[in-house]
């Protein structure tokens, strides 16, 4: 046992995890603060992904590119196309009731997918961008880099909270939870009821491609089998869960917490007897799935559940 | 939230107490275990596991056992980079065998290996774009880049006199770059490919891609997919249409869950491409008597041959490099690998273990092939012609 390297483990999980935090900082916005049950999150985080990688990448005769941008210009494309993408789907299916947009969201994520792996010319399909640069990459090689790719992502993820703490305890945030919570008569107060769905629609999309483009630098490879629903839209959702909807140091929480324990679970069955040895990383699924019930058991709205924004009244 | 600290604490003690004496040698053997391919895979661990109980039976590795420590990828390139992330950090391996898929395999190393400074040695990996990665000579490969397998198919197909297909292949990085290079090949050498269909995996019924397909009289239908999944649904449906009577796989079809869905009667006349060691290679019966002695079958599933001796090359490299410093290993790697050299085959773990101690140069010639590794760390490989036979699949012929 190494300590450097146990220090570097920790700093990989906490870069996943800081990507998953922007997922669920994202989720919770769109599902915890105005109740758009989004389940289309690997759509929008495929777009991110690969915009932020087709702005940076060189030039290659295999897919679109060759424009060389530094990485916060990939990024800020990636939150502007996914959010541009987010306010078409919301445009059309944001109207629907939550359990209706969920099944218009699955199906949207699925043909935004299905594009980027069919149209070849633009993403070179399933055999995947290589090369993409990390942040400041030209200057630093090796294990250091991810030192700098931690800060890069975190900083990040504290801008999100931020805006997102601000919202949360804004007329705006406000608003949006008696929408939640009462559309009919948040209505009957004079709230644009469409009009607020939609703008929470666009901004929770724009994360989620924030958070597609860092994966995508982060891997330095991007390819379909990165934008897994299984792992980009489901884990979140759990995480989100876990964490505690409608509380946005729940889904940091919540998100570093089941990241963890989905990747530390490997480091047990690793240890069980030879004989198991075909079987541990079945019985690692098996155990993930125990904790999470046992988490969602134990803590039924959330290891921190959502409180409503302090009130002040002007003397 | 209790739970993740008690969780932590417990993986810091386990990390300390673990199974493995000081002693020992760790290596990381990264598989997609769970996720698509998932079918493919417990034969593949029986042959890890293989060439780790054999060296640790012959005198071990270094001064101690090699113990065999898996990492999951799921399939996914998240799971890759954090199963790569606990190899590498964790465990801390001075060698990574795998990953089997491309997907998950590249995104391990340009995440995890290439900047930890670890040699990755992948057994089946085919996409090629792993030739041009800036590797620092640490990424290496020992089946031949999916352009070659391609390639060789399309003689295979005009060797048997077929001059008119219709071809289908999976929309993943397997299909695409098999499925291309078949296609232009086999178009430059003279067929003619009357339909062309790429299709998504998952589905229930690829019956709309088969009517397609039928168009314009193909003598027979070029299956590039996994058995398991679209690629036994395909034949089988087909079949049942009557369709196509005549299929031509490649690896991926090549499983026996195909014959057993179908039937070896509805596959009499169709043969299957898959990479494969040269025809009388000893090497390759050996490993296969010991595999059937040691796990009662399986020994001629795909990729055994492959994996098994990844897995022994790796542990060669690090005995080779007499230590665990990983900034050595690449360099021991080619040396055991390539010729010049004495031949070491497959089990042979004590006479490798004596030259190398001697001092002298040894060269692994695997089950799977001789192995001397280009400047890109690929290989030249062979591909055998497969036909059905019984409940499993017969050999008939090698090209190179």
């Amino acid at each position: 046992m190494e300590w450097t390297g146990l220090f570097f483990y920790l700093v990989s999980i906490l870069i996943a995890g800081g990507i998953y935090a922007l997922l669920c900082l994202a989720l919770n916005i769109q599902w915890g603060m105005g109740g758009l049950f989004n389940a289309g999150i690997a759509g929008f985080f495929a777009i991110g992904a690969y915009t932020s990688a087709i702005l940076t990448t060189g030039e290659s005769s295999k897919h679109l590119g060759g424009f060389g941008l530094p990485v916060f210009a990939g990024l800020l494309g990636a939150a502007l196309l996914a959010g541009l993408m987010g306010w078409a789907v919301a445009k059309i299916c944001v109207r629907l009731k939550s359990d209706y947009l969920a099944m218009a969201s699955i199906g949207i994520a699925e043909i935004l997918r299905l594009v980027i792996v069919n149209e070849s010319w633009v993403t070179n399909g399933s055999l995947g961008l290589a090369g993409i640069p990390r942040p400041f990459g030209e200057y630093l090689a090796g294990r250091s880099a991810d030192l700098v790719f931690l800060a890069y992502v975190w900083t990040i993820v504290l801008i999100v909270y931020f805006v997102a703490m601000r919202l949360y305890d804004s007329p705006w945030g406000r608003s949006l939870r008696a929408i939640r919570d009462n559309e009919a008569s948040a209505a009957a107060a004079g709230k644009n009821i469409e009009k607020f769905r939609v703008q929470t629609f666009v901004i929770g999309c724009a994360v989620m491609g924030v958070a597609g483009g860092l994966s995508a630098h982060y891997f330095r490879f991007l390819s379909p089998s990165a934008t897994d629903p299984l792992l980009v839209t489901f884990l979140v959702w759990v995480m989100l869960m876990a964490g505690g909807s409608g509380n946005n140091r729940g889904a940091i929480v919540g998100a570093l917490g089941i990241w963890s324990l989905w990747s530390m679970t490997e480091i047990f069955t690793n240890r069980l007897p030879l004989e198991w040895i075909t079987r541990s990383s079945y019985i690692r699924m098996l155990l993930v799935g125990l904790l999470l019930q046992v988490v969602l058991q134990k803590f039924r709205s959330g290891v921190l559940p959502e409180k409503s924004p302090p009130l002040r009244f002007r003397k | 939230m209790k739970k993740c600290i008690t969780l932590v604490a417990a993986a810091a003690f386990l990390g300390t107490s673990a199974l493995a004496h000081a002693a020992d040698t760790k290596i990381g053997v990264l598989m997609d275990i769970t996720g698509p391919i998932a079918n493919f895979i417990p034969p593949l661990q029986n042959a890890a596991n293989l060439a780790v109980k054999q060296v640790n039976e012959q005198g071990g590795l270094l001064d101690g056992n090699a113990v065999a420590v898996y990492g999951d990828t799921t399939g996914s390139s998240q799971g890759a980079v954090d199963a790569a992330q606990k190899l590498a950090n964790v465990e801390n391996v001075p060698i990574i065998m795998g990953a089997l898929m491309s997907g998950t395999t590249i995104a391990a190393a340009e995440a995890v290996s290439i900047p930890t400074g670890i040699v990755q040695i992948s057994p089946t990996a085919t996409s090629p774009a792993m030739t041009d990665l800036k590797d620092n000579d640490l990424v290496y490969r020992i089946v031949p880049s999916d352009n070659f397998q391609g390639e060789v198919l399309a003689k295979m197909v005009l060797d048997e006199g077929i001059k008119k297909v219709a071809v289908t292949y999976v929309n993943n990085d397997y299909g695409v770059g098999i499925g291309q290079t078949f296609m232009d090949a086999y178009k430059k050498a003279g067929g003619e490919i009357v339909a062309a269909v790429k299709h998504e995996e998952k589905k229930d019924s690829y019956r709309s891609e088969l009517a397609s397909l039928t168009k314009g009289g193909a003598e027979a239908l070029v299956v590039i997919a996994y058995a398991g999944d679209s690629g036994g649904k395909i034949v089988k449906q087909s079949i049942e249409g009557g369709l196509f009577t005549r299929f031509i796989g490649t690896d991926g079809l090549r499983d026996d869950l195909l014959i057993k869905d179908v039937g070896a009667d509805a596959l009499k006349t169709s043969f299957f491409s898959s990479p494969t060691s040269p025809a009388d290679n000893p090497a390759q019966k050996t490993l296969h008597d010991e595999f059937n002695a040691e796990f009662g079958e399986g020994a001629d599933k795909a990729f055994v041959d492959q994996t098994y001796d990844a897995t022994f090359l790796a542990m060669l490299a690090v005995e080779k490099a007499g230590s665990t410093d990983r900034a050595k290993i690449a360099a021991a790697l080619r040396d055991v690998a390539s010729a010049p050299g004495e031949k070491v085959g497959p089990g042979e773990w004590a006479k490798a273990k004596e030259l190398i101690k001697e001092g002298k140069d040894i060269d692994y010639d695997g089950a799977g092939g001789t192995y001397d590794f280009d400047a890109h760390g690929d290989v030249r490989g062979y591909v055998g012609k497969f036909v059905v036979d019984g409940d499993s699949y017969k050999q008939i012929e090698v090209m190179q």
